[in-house]
């Protein structure tokens, strides 16, 4: 019997998960602390007190994203891309495209079909094609990230966004917000913008199919349908566990390679 | 670059939307405005263009052959050429070969949809062309890209040393559409022998290159023709830009826009020099009348653009203005310095002058008109006028009363973003009020339009200029 675990410190939340035989027993999403240690401790210990384990009983454990440096209790770090190939292709065997949105980057990556990264690219730059422009322009429409998503579906003539620069979007919400449009019509657009930055990443890259979305922002369904028009290719809804768990997944079955020696 | 986007050609698309503004036009006003409800996303700038009278359906028929020329390139026997708008198309006519201008074609997208070149802007940076390149080309070289237009034949631009995002977005399309290119050289001076003669023996290389391309002999009688029919239309251009100079300006703003896309689009065409008539006829209506041509009958400022426009759908830029009492009285690319405008007077040897007379002499007078496009003069800042654009500005600012001055490129333009706001600071000093405008004039997804007319708003106001 196996336990191991991943720990994912994003820069807007946190993840962990524990395995057990390739199952996910337990796992813990947070809201990122100031400190990624802190972060850290708090995802893992939700995680192993939702599995009913303790610290003790993880064989093994790797540590990922924008905090990983700074996690003291894991056995290996891993860059997040590598993590989220390898949770991508766990959730979702034939993937051979993941599209990873998280907080404050975005990366569109080729897979293997054992999930091993072939090729990436990352967004070079500001945060409108990332978790974080969909997070400010929600706070601005005083809406959850939820209801954000369910704009798509509600307003028939999105808005056009200033889709290169998030702090521009939000004032031309604002004033739009001020000017009486409804809120669906923004959010419709705001979904429609942040499909198209992350559009062109993925077009960069080369589209195979199979495709799936992992990061928070898989769940917002305005986005991937959005995304789905643009690229003209069905992307795979993941439904075996939460997409946002991806990288910490993907740590965890690295931590099991690692601990069985067949890790790089 | 979505799935139905794709299902059209780019430039077939202008062409129809241009054409059939036209033919729509040409009917009574009934059957204008019941045309235009069968197509609700074109009627927005089909009307505004049309809405000007003689001129706009004029502008529009000829517009609509551009386009017709380029989508049935091959099917007539000739050859598709590349380019840029700073670089004059006349000798392209003159060589029977049909030019196909990226900056314009971005531009009339911008006008035209909702959604303007956004799609095509993508796709070129999906395919690895940088998106702090300039906008103007990169997006409908996308289109280009991507298969969605006439096959392009080969390339010839006059923007090295001038502007390198420009110049390397055609030295991208040649190498991604594996196309035979030729760019040609500006040497450091303006005036003097040297850059002659070194514009002589380029633009001889060019015309060997365009022979080669084309497989047609250049024939002198008909380069003398086009530049015969550009010097009826410069001496044209001289009156109306002189008329721009009275207060209240008897110019409506739109034609501005008539002039310069002309002069890049149809520069030569027998057509432009009628376009330019009817628009001479207008203004010297509106001269007699002592009236302005802002439509609500009242100059409240005169704004001159020291850059370029805002192309943003159904030229909402010129209908703000109007609609403010702002008159447009120009920009950087609607002065093409030849020896009949009011600015170019007393400094005549820095204007050009059309020579007919032999081979040499066209050439020269090409290869000087060509040093004087919008950008190639104003920008570059040649060693024997090295403060050029700021010289122009200060100049054309006191000759057409400007009340202020107003910035707007594309964030992607070095060559302007390097040093506007020094400029900006000089203008000030000097007495314009300068405002900078942080939009992108061919992708409202920098700074949408709302935003930008905002920020005009307030700059009028509280500088009190309305």
């Amino acid at each position: 019997m196996s336990i191991v675990a991943g720990c994912d410190v994003g820069s807007l939340t946190s993840k962990a998960v524990i395995m057990k035989n390739r199952k996910v027993v337990g796992s813990s999403i947070i809201k990122s602390k100031v400190k990624p240690q802190e972060s850290a401790d708090k995802a893992m210990c939700d995680a192993l007190s939702s599995a009913g384990l303790g610290f003790d009983d993880v064989q093994y454990c790797v540590g990922t994203g924008y905090g990983r440096n700074k996690i003291s209790f894991v056995d290996k770090r891993i860059s997040e891309i590598s993590c989220h190939g390898k949770g991508a292709n766990w959730l979702i065997p034939t993937v051979r495209t993941a599209i990873d949105i998280g907080g404050q980057d975005c990366k569109a990556i080729k897979l293997d079909g054992t999930g091993k990264v072939e090729n990436f690219v990352a967004n070079d730059k500001c945060a409108s094609g990332t978790g974080r422009f969909l997070e400010v322009m929600a706070g601005v429409l005083g809406i959850d990230l939820t209801e954000l998503g369910a704009c798509s579906s509600k307003g028939r003539s999105p808005i056009t966004f200033a889709a290169s620069c998030t702090v521009w979007a939000q004032a031309d919400a604002v004033k739009l917000l001020n000017n009486g449009t409804p809120f669906e019509e923004i959010g419709a657009g705001i979904n429609a913008a942040m499909a198209s930055r992350v559009a062109i990443l993925v077009n960069s890259l080369g589209i195979a199919p199979a495709i799936c979305m992992t990061g928070g922002v898989a769940k917002n369904k305005g986005v991937t349908d959005a995304l789905e028009k643009i690229i003209g290719h069905r992307i795979q809804r993941v439904r075996k566990a939460d997409p946002q768990l991806a990288g910490a997944i993907g740590a965890a079955l690295l931590a099991l390679e690692n601990m069985n020696g067949r890790g790089s | 670059m979505r799935p139905e986007i794709r299902e059209y050609n780019f430039d077939w698309m202008l062409w129809t939307v241009m054409d059939t503004g036209y033919k729509a036009a040409l009917g009574t006003e009934k059957e204008f405005r019941r045309v235009l409800g069968y197509a609700p996303y074109f009627s927005g700038i089909i009307g505004s263009i049309a809405n000007q009278g003689e001129p706009g359906v004029t502008f529009l028929k000829l517009a609509a052959k551009y386009y017709e020329n380029i989508v049935k390139v091959h099917e007539r026997g000739k050859k598709l050429a590349l380019t840029t708008f700073c670089f004059s198309p006349a000798i392209l006519y003159a060589m029977d070969a049909v030019p196909v201008t990226l900056e314009v074609l971005t531009a009339f997208a911008g006008l035209t949809w909702k959604r303007g070149a956004f799609d095509y802007l993508d796709y070129s940076v999906e395919r690895g062309f940088t998106e702090t390149a300039c906008s103007s080309q990169r997006g409908s070289l996308g289109a280009y890209m991507a298969g969605l237009g006439s096959e392009i034949d080969f390339i010839a631009i006059d923007t090295a040393g001038i502007c390198d995002t420009n110049a390397n977005a055609f030295s991208f399309a040649s190498a991604y559409l594996d196309k035979p290119f030729y760019q040609l050289n500006f040497p450091a001076g303006l005036t003097d022998e040297r850059t002659k003669h070194y514009h002589r023996d380029d633009y001889k290389a060019l015309i060997a290159f365009l022979e080669e391309q084309t497989g047609n002999k250049l024939d002198e009688d008909k380069l003398r023709e086009v530049l015969k029919e550009l010097n009826r239309q410069d001496e044209m251009l001289g009156e109306l830009e002189e008329m721009q100079r009275l207060v209240p300006n008897p110019l409506p703003g739109t034609f501005n826009l008539f002039i310069y896309a002309g002069r890049f689009m149809f520069a030569g065409w027998p057509e432009y020099t009628e376009l330019l008539k009817s628009m001479v006829k207008v203004v010297r209506q509106n001269v007699e009348d002592g009236v302005t041509g802002i439509s609500s009958g009242r100059e409240k400022c005169r704004a001159l653009f020291f850059y370029i426009d805002h192309f943003s759908l159904n030229l909402r830029m010129w209908q703000w203005l109007d609609l403010h009492g702002i008159s447009h009285i120009g920009g950087i690319l609607s002065r093409f310095y030849s020896d009949n405008v009011p600015y170019t007077r007393g400094r005549e040897e820095e204007a050009y002058r059309i020579e007919t007379g032999d081979l040499d002499m066209m050439i020269d007078s090409i290869a000087e008109m060509n040093a004087r496009m919008p950008m190639v003069r104003s920008i570059r800042g040649p060693y024997d006028a090295p403060y050029m654009w700021l010289d122009d500005a200060l100049t054309l600012g006191k000759l057409y009363s400007a009340d202020c001055m107003i910035y707007n490129g594309t964030p992607g333009c070095r060559n302007t973003w390097s040093n506007v706001k020094l400029i900006a600071k000089d203008l000030e000093n000097n007495g314009f009020p300068t405002h900078i405008m942080y939009a992108d004039a061919f992708d409202d997804r920098v700074e949408s339009w709302e935003a930008t007319s905002e920020r005009l708003d307030e700059f009028f106001k509280l500088r009190r200029l309305v």
